[in-house]
């Protein structure tokens, strides 16, 4: 289970976050939509502490850290170790080879030996329809392919949760579509995910709730196909028909 | 003639070398200081940088010729020369290498972060090999421009290549071929160095080109 609690962050004084409660059940896939500046990919961030919260609570499995005690830094690479991100602009290591890429991480933060993870890699490359892309440089490869690397990278780590961020926002329609099929598949297998996104397609179909943010808050959350046939708050109806305007 | 000229190699060379190496090693800790976050940690590399870059070379020479002493023995114009070119070189090069490394996007430290990657790990794996692909360039160019400033050792009385065609012009009244030789050699060494410097470049950004 992914729990955060009363969760708040501030930049510079400026609120984006204000006591934000949210719990992601294992095996679910939620998707966070809202407005520009909502704040969905700062509570994303928050959740594996790219962002440091000022308050609040965040639990992911066993792991739990209090943002406004200390914690060690053992405490935030276990809570990480839980999480994997993947990311709009894909972020793959432009030096390293596509299996490199995937073997690297697992080498460093698993421990796992050279050999384990270079099967582990092929194995979840060759999933993504990319058994043969290993020996290439990322910057060879189509942005659809760049992002299903990043998503097998952050796999191979076995984390508890994937979270999301706007992972098609930077792709072309037809492209996105081989990601979000991808994803659809890793949800099929029970996969918890937690999705920024503006497909409302992926989140009707995909997923079982509907998280939706504006000014630093949840204003409404639940099924999908509930909210987005009978939204009950006003900024929720207002951005439905901008977003399904495009 | 020749002889000159040749016997002054070895310590242009040399000079040239043991500076870029304290310079190198130098210019680590004021990055590391510059990008630390800490504003007192930045500070200070930011006013050491500053002095250092701005007081000519020449000078700074003078200064550790006359002003250091060992023990009770001055530094040797040999160590004066290192030393002093060193520690500036330290300088530019934390500057060539702080550019090079804010040329790594912040989607990188943010993807190995989310990974899980230790902050030496990020380093080490991802962000000094980007950066240092950058950096190559403008660091074999300073290679190359220290080594032509290694000639101002000779104003301290290093008998490097410049220094011995001094001599020689001055005791022969013979003065224009040896410094053209000395020239000559400048070139030899610089060109195929940047030449050279050109060819990996261009390989590394063929395989990482974004
Ligand atoms: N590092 C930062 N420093 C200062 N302000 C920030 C930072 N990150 C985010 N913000 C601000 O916080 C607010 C929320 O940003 P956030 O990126 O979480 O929104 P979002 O919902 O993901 O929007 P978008 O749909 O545009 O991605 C915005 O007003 C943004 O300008
Ligand atoms: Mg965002």
């Amino acid at each position: 289970m992914v729990r955060v609690r009363d969760l708040s962050k501030a930049f510079g004084g400026n609120p984006v976050l204000e006591g934000v409660d949210l719990t992601v059940l294992e095996g679910t896939v939620t998707a966070l939509i809202g407005p520009s500046g909502a704040g969905k990919s700062t509570l994303l961030r928050c959740m594996n502490l790219l962002e440091r919260p000022d308050a609040g609570e965040i639990e992911i499995g066993s792991h739990r850290i209090d943002a406004r005690s200390r914690f060690s830094k053992r405490q935030l690479y276990a809570l990480r170790r839980e999480t994997g991100m993947v990311f709009q602009h894909f972020n793959l290591f432009p030096h390293m080879s596509v299996m490199r890429n995937v073997v690297l991480p697992q080498q460093r933060i698993l421990g796992r030996s050279k050999a384990e993870a270079e099967h582990r890699a092929q194995e979840l490359l060759a999933r993504m329809g990319l058994a043969d892309k290993g020996g290439q440089y990322p910057n060879k490869c189509s942005g659809g392919q760049q992002q299903r690397i990043a998503i097998a990278r952050a796999l191979a780590l076995e984390p508890r949760v994937m979270l999301f961020d706007e992972p098609t926002s930077a792709l072309d329609p037809e492209v996105g579509a081989e990601v979000l099929e991808v994803m659809k598949e890793l949800a099929a297998e029970g996969m918890t995910m937690i999705v920024v996104t503006h497909e409302m397609g992926f989140a009707r179909n995909v997923c079982e709730d509907l998280v939706v943010m504006a000014d630093g808050g949840i204003i409404e959350q639940g099924d999908p196909q509930r909210i987005m046939g009978d939204p009950s708050h006003p900024r929720t109806r207002s951005f439905l028909h901008a977003v399904l305007q495009r | 003639m020749l002889h000159a000229v040749l016997t002054g190699i070895p310590l242009t060379l040399g000079v040239t070398a043991a500076a870029l190496i304290i310079g190198t090693l130098v210019s680590l800790p004021l990055l590391a200081c510059t990008l630390s976050g800490n504003r007192l940690l930045w500070l200070g590399a930011r006013m050491v940088i500053d002095l250092l870059r701005g007081v000519p070379i020449v000078v700074w020479l003078f200064i550790f010729y006359y002003g250091v002493t060992l023990g009770s023995a001055k530094l040797s114009a040999f160590g004066a020369a290192v030393l002093g070119l060193g520690l500036v070189s330290g300088a530019y090069l934390a500057e060539i290498f702080r550019g090079a490394v804010s040329s790594v996007s912040a989607g990188q430290f943010e993807a190995g972060r989310a990974l899980g990657m230790t902050s030496r790990g990020l380093w080490a794996d991802i962000i000094a090999p980007q950066a240092w692909r950058v950096a190559l360039p403008g660091y074999t160019t300073y290679g190359i421009g220290l080594l032509k400033d290694s000639s101002i050792a000779s104003t301290i009385g290093v008998a490097e290549m410049v220094f011995q065609a001094g001599n020689f012009a001055r005791t022969t009244g013979n003065g224009i071929v040896v410094f053209l030789l000395a020239a000559a050699v400048y070139i030899l060494v610089s060109v195929p160095v940047g030449i050279l410097s050109r060819r990996v470049d261009e390989r590394m950004s063929a395989v990482v080109a974004r």
